[in-house]
């Protein structure tokens, strides 16, 4: 049986919980979390180490409430919704009814990195329907940007608000119609040079080949191989279901490489792709949600000359 | 160029488009088994007394073709059939004359042989395709080498990379895999290389004439050389064994084939990383 803001629903209550103080924050949280517990539904806790700690000195003691690390669990999109999924699926078959869940997107993610942030909470609100879930998303606004606070409301349909209530987001969008929006994708500053490859109509093995001739710099051996699968993934996906010419470019830094693959094609149809694999063998929906668990940053981009996806390997900048 | 990975055994493939070429390479690969006390073979597809002649003039080789040590012979001197080869025959033939080659005093039999005439059809090549690998078996027990030479430019690319991925070492730049038997210690056989949508097609092809057999339901394979694979290679291993109803273990793989594999849901599949 669902309880509190969720009775009575089935599916997802998804929850934006923006806050501009500590005490706010604790106001909806505690009794979130205490509500949880006593209903006797698993109750976690994903938030960063400050805010996880101020919420473990305001929770009663003894009340059972799991702590996720925040930092392990956001630390790639699709990698959250894959371990999400996963965590539901075995709580329900556990018999939960209700799980409640209070995260945040790490500080990093709420910077150049925001985009693909803001495509997960749109999309959760279909990959996480399945399941009895109600969880809320908490936002600092003294530290969050006027944009992240738009598509935050964008992408919940409802706020909880700090003075108890929940409301429904006027500014909601349904994931179908956001992923599809045109996102700004602005250059990597790297990508103000010339590229160190620029290769049109490449295989996947001469793209691969390239990222090697270029070497890993200063990046770890699994971050490297893992930029490897990637590039072979795009560039396939590219030649496979994109339009001619593919271009393939490649730049590198000390800290990060940044590949660039583009086709005069309008990119994938499937809204979700990269976020979720595809569930009926669409073309190429294995490859992108590969991609995207094996970078630290993926942008899609289109405009009147087709579409770009963009990776990251490393450190993305500003984070 | 040959490909970078040390053969655990001598099995050659070479492909040629100059039989000039080709001779030339093939006699230095001759001459390096009569200077390790081998017996050699020449075989070559047309007659073989106009190449003896020729040979009696090359260096190493005049005395050798005179005590028995080099033989030339034409390829139905020395394959068995010159239709649709049968794998276990012809392995059975080459056994024997490797230990006859011992027993006569060499340290074994190196033979250097254009199969080009025995692989022109699709059926001839599936055969000679589960043959080579038969012979790759062969080699982890018998004092037997060879270099299997097909000319490209009357077969084609394509068709020479069928029988070329099936080898441990060509000089086949475009193709990226290779699997061949290995030393039981090491696993059922090696995959080497690298697999991508160029190469799945070839590649199952490849692991379907492998024939590869389990041992207590596990197929092992050394996957120490493989730089690449990519996930739908993955799954393909994953549908292969669970359809011999085997486990597939990929052991000595690099990190990233585990993290891979670990994203998909491959029950039949077990990936072993490199330490």
């Amino acid at each position: 049986m669902r309880t509190g803001a969720a009775a009575g629903r089935t599916g997802y209550l998804h929850e934006a919980l923006c806050y501009g103080s500590d005490e706010e924050l604790l106001a909806v949280v505690v009794p979130f979390l205490v509500g949880g517990v006593e209903a006797n539904e698993p109750t976690f806790v994903a938030l960063g180490e400050r805010t996880s700690n101020l919420v473990r000195a305001a929770l009663p003691a003894d009340t059972k409430v799991e702590f996720l690390s925040g930092g392990d669990v956001y630390g790639r999109p699709t990698a959250a919704i894959r371990m999400y999924r996963q965590l539901l699926a075995d709580l329900v078959a556990d018999g939960a009814t209700q799980i409640r869940i209070i995260g945040e997107v790490p500080p990093a993610g709420l910077g150049p990195t925001w985009d693909w942030w803001a495509r997960y909470e749109s999309a959760i609100n279909h990959a996480y329907d399945d399941w009895p879930l109600w969880s809320m998303c908490a936002y600092d606004t003294r530290t969050s940007a006027s944009g992240v606070l738009a598509d935050v409301a964008a992408t919940h349909p409802c706020f909880a608000t700090v003075d108890g209530r929940h409301v429904p987001s006027v500014d909601y969008v349904a994931p179908e119609t956001f992923l599809r929006q045109t996102r700004p994708m602005p250059p990597d500053p790297m990508q103000t040079v010339p590229p160190l490859v620029d290769l049109l109509g490449p295989t996947a093995a001469q793209a691969r080949a390239a990222v090697h001739q270029v070497g890993q710099g200063g990046l770890r051996d699994d971050e490297f191989d893992d930029f490897v699968v990637a590039v072979s993934e795009t560039v396939t996906n590219g030649l496979r279901h994109g339009r001619p010419p593919v271009r393939f470019r490649l730049w590198a830094g000390a800290d990060r490489i940044v590949a660039t693959v583009s086709d005069a094609g309008p990119g994938p149809l499937n809204p979700y792709a990269g976020l979720l694999p595809s569930a009926n063998g669409a073309p190429g929906g294995l490859g992108l949600w590969i991609t995207h668990q094996s970078c630290n940053h993926v942008t899609y981009h289109r405009d009147d000359q087709g579409f770009t996806l963009r990776l990251t390997a490393g450190r993305p900048p500003g984070v | 160029m040959l490909t970078d990975q040390p053969p655990p055994y001598w099995h050659l493939c070479w492909a040629y488009d100059d039989p000039a070429g080709f001779m030339t390479h093939a006699v230095e690969f001759l001459r390096g088994g009569l200077a390790a006390g081998e017996r050699v073979w020449f075989v070559v597809s047309g007659p073989a007394e106009p190449i003896r002649d020729q040979l009696l003039g090359v260096r190493d080789f005049a005395n050798a073709l005179l005590t028995g040590a080099a033989q030339v012979r034409s390829l139905d001197g020395a394959y068995t059939s010159m239709a649709v080869i049968d794998p276990a025959s012809q392995v059975a033939a080459y056994r024997r004359a490797a230990r006859e080659a011992v027993a006569d005093g060499y340290t074994g039999l190196r033979v250097a042989a254009d199969a080009t005439e025995l692989v022109r059809t699709a059926a001839q090549r599936d055969a000679f395709a589960r043959y080579e690998q038969r012979v790759n078996e062969m080699m982890r027990t018998e004092a037997f080498r060879a270099m299997c030479a097909y000319d490209r430019s009357q077969l084609g690319e394509s068709a020479v990379a069928e029988l070329a991925c099936l080898h441990p070492e060509h000089n086949l730049g475009q193709l990226l895999f290779r699997l061949y038997a290995v030393p039981l210690r090491r696993g059922q056989a090696a995959l080497a290389g690298e697999l991508d949508p160029s190469n799945h097609d070839l590649f199952r092809t490849a692991l379907d004439r492998a024939d590869l057999q389990p041992v207590d339901d596990t197929l092992v394979l050394d996957a120490n050389g493989l730089r690449f694979l990519d996930h739908r290679a993955l799954i393909h291993l994953n549908e292969y064994a669970r359809d011999r109803q085997v486990t597939i273990v990929l052991r000595a793989a690099r990190s990233g084939v585990a993290r891979l594999a670990a994203l998909l849901d491959l029950p039949d599949l077990r990936v072993e990383v490199a330490r």
